[in-house]
């Protein structure tokens, strides 16, 4: 190598050492530009009154408080929380047993062919505030609003259709000679479904359930238009507490903080599946 | 095999053949029950006035209630927001998001567990984004018009009570909460292209700008209009964080069809009207899902 090109690797190497430098500064700056509004209400939940109605804002609280937590919980987030994990966790396990065998269909028999398939998609694709105002009225008519029953339903049906959408990928991307061996030992179709294909899209499934859970834990809009006093889910909580004459800041980060931990922890476990789950299958991470 | 197929298939004939649909008729029937019936139902709703708790009997009144939205100032200017959010929030969204994804798109360690972080503000609820913002825009004691004042920029924006700044305030929670969805998809697209193909355009001298307009913008195209359409049907879905932020607020400024829709249907109880938007918002979302399933379909093959 002659020394001219010598100098010219050398600087290369120079400069590709400040570009990475300056491309994990940005990095770095991006990523705090991303946590800080959380990061702020975090910190807020440990705030007293004086400390969150202080100029200048204060970041870090003097004194941290953790009693806010408490309080939270008990001027109704506890019962917000709890009013969540039941919708939540029934409208995923309905959405999960009517999905799934109805995606093992899909997939296995084209049962309908694609126009079937793409249907029940559009469902999910509703806005949300279009179908609520009929459902509102029947489920006025039927004396179910402020149940749990109308909010599972509701959430259910927008899950049904991302449950079909996602099993189908997953039994698709599955050898089919395998439930066709299972069909020649003797096991029914649904043996077939149950015993081999069921267990073999199961992280396909466990990722799905979350996502599904994911979905109604966050929701608002049903909550907050078919529910009252009775079932308070924690979105409906928080933000009645903000309409509120005095806003309790820090319970209600403390509140949020805690909702939004089930979701964090979720997101980590689900990192494999975000992409595939967030574009309805269209992008596979 | 294929034979002892058959056989197996003749022997349990009656039931086993009508399995599939079997299978799939529960999915159709609650399908259908929950969601079509009530589809019908509030179209006819939609060609009739009823103002629910006004004592008035229902109305049949045919097209008035879409006539309506052609002259409906409110509805008008709900629809302009939507249009703010798709031109400048999705396309930042998508400018944020690819920088990212781009910067991301190498290995170094932790790289996984900086990409988990970016993606937080996505999930969690927007209800809770909106908590977070609000705090950071509130006028006095919020973080963003402090940074303004040392920073010597005046005296701070009224982020959430002035006409002027209200709608921008709910696009930049918006870019926030979204830019990392566009951040993952591009990033998932990005990997797919292999390393030899840029290599291989290194030798044939290309510069870095033509790597990326030659190469990386042309495969990541239909993973940019994916992501671009999912996010335009979401705008239309635009509400929590409406509701938490200014509430369509100061008179109106604000307001997203979504949230209109709500105000005339559960606050106005102007039920045939509400029917009459949401047909309308339905309309848009069944053209913009559709280029989205021709996408789909198209990658499906």
């Amino acid at each position: 190598m002659s020394d001219k090109e010598l100098t010219k690797t050398r600087r290369k190497g120079i400069t590709n050492d400040y570009a990475i430098i300056l491309i994990f500064l940005a990095i770095g700056l991006l990523l705090m530009l991303s946590f800080m509004p959380m990061l702020w209400m975090f910190m807020t939940s440990f705030k007293n009154k004086g400390e969150y109605f202080t100029y200048p804002p204060l970041f870090i609280p003097r004194s941290p408080d953790f009693s806010h937590f408490i309080r939270g919980l008990e001027i109704g987030g506890l019962k917000g929380i709890i009013d969540s994990f039941v919708v939540a966790t029934c409208s995923t396990l309905v959405s999960l047993a009517v999905g799934s065998i109805a995606a093992y269909s899909l997939a296995r028999f084209k049962i309908g062919g694609k126009h079937l398939a793409f249907w029940i998609l559009s469902i999910r694709m509703m806005p949300p505030i279009a179908s609520v105002l009929p459902l509102f009225l029947f489920y006025r008519f039927l004396g179910i609003l402020d149940t749990y029953g109308a909010l599972i339903i509701t959430n259910t049906i927008f899950n049904i259709p991302y449950t079909v959408w996602m099993l189908k990928g997953f039994f698709e991307e599955m050898p089919e000679e395998l439930d066709e061996a299972a069909l020649v030992d003797g096991c029914g179709r649904f043996g077939a479904f149950y015993r081999i294909a069921l267990p073999m899209v199961a992280p396909g499934l466990v990722a799905t359930a979350l996502f599904c859970f994911m979905f109604s834990w966050n929701e608002f809009l049903f909550a907050v238009i078919l529910t009252r006093a009775r079932v308070t889910p924690v979105t409906v909580v928080i933000t009645g507490m903000i309409g509120g004459h005095e806003i309790l800041w820090a319970e209600i980060s403390a509140v949020a903080s805690m909702a939004s931990i089930p979701v964090i922890a979720l997101s980590i476990f689900l990192q494999r599946y975000l992409v595939r789950g967030l574009t309805l299958g269209a992008v596979k991470g | 095999m294929k034979k002892m197929i058959t056989g197996n298939r003749l022997i349990g004939f009656n039931i086993e053949k009508h399995m599939p649909l079997l299978f799939i008729l529960p999915c159709i029937l609650i399908l259908l029950a929950v969601s079509v019936f009530p589809f019908i139902y509030s179209l006819l709703l939609s060609f009739n006035s009823w103002e629910m708790g006004s004592g008035l009997p229902r109305r049949f009144v045919a097209f008035a209630n879409y006539g309506r939205l052609f002259t409906d100032l409110r509805f008008g200017n709900s629809i302009l927001n939507m249009g703010k959010v798709l031109l400048f929030g999705v396309s930042l969204q998508f400018l944020i998001g690819l920088t990212l994804a781009m910067l991301l798109n190498r290995a170094f360690r932790a790289r996984n567990l900086i990409t988990t972080l970016f993606l937080l503000p996505m999930m969690i609820a927007p209800v809770v984004v909106g908590c977070n913002w609000k705090m950071i825009y509130n006028y006095t004691y919020g973080p963003l018009n402090h940074i303004l004042r040392v920073l010597g920029l005046g005296e701070g924006v009224n982020w959430l009570g002035s006409m002027k700044v209200a709608m921008p305030a709910i696009i930049i929670s918006d870019i926030w909460e979204w830019t990392p969805f566009m951040m993952i998809v591009l990033l998932a697209g990005l990997q797919t292209i292999s390393v030899e193909l840029y290599e291989a355009a290194k030798v044939d001298g290309a510069s870095r700008w033509q790597v990326f307009w030659r190469i990386t913008l042309p495969i990541l195209k239909p993973i940019i209009i994916i992501a671009i359409l999912i996010r335009a049907m979401d705008v239309f879905k635009l509400f929590d964080i409406v509701v938490l932020l200014t509430q369509g607020g100061p008179a109106g400024a604000s307001e997203t069809v979504s949230y209109y829709n709500y105000l005339t249907g559960f606050k106005y109880f102007n039920m045939g009207y509400a029917a009459a938007i949401a047909y309308f918002q339905l309309i848009v979302i069944i053209i913009v899902a559709n280029i989205f399933l021709r996408f789909l379909q198209e990658r499906k093959p």
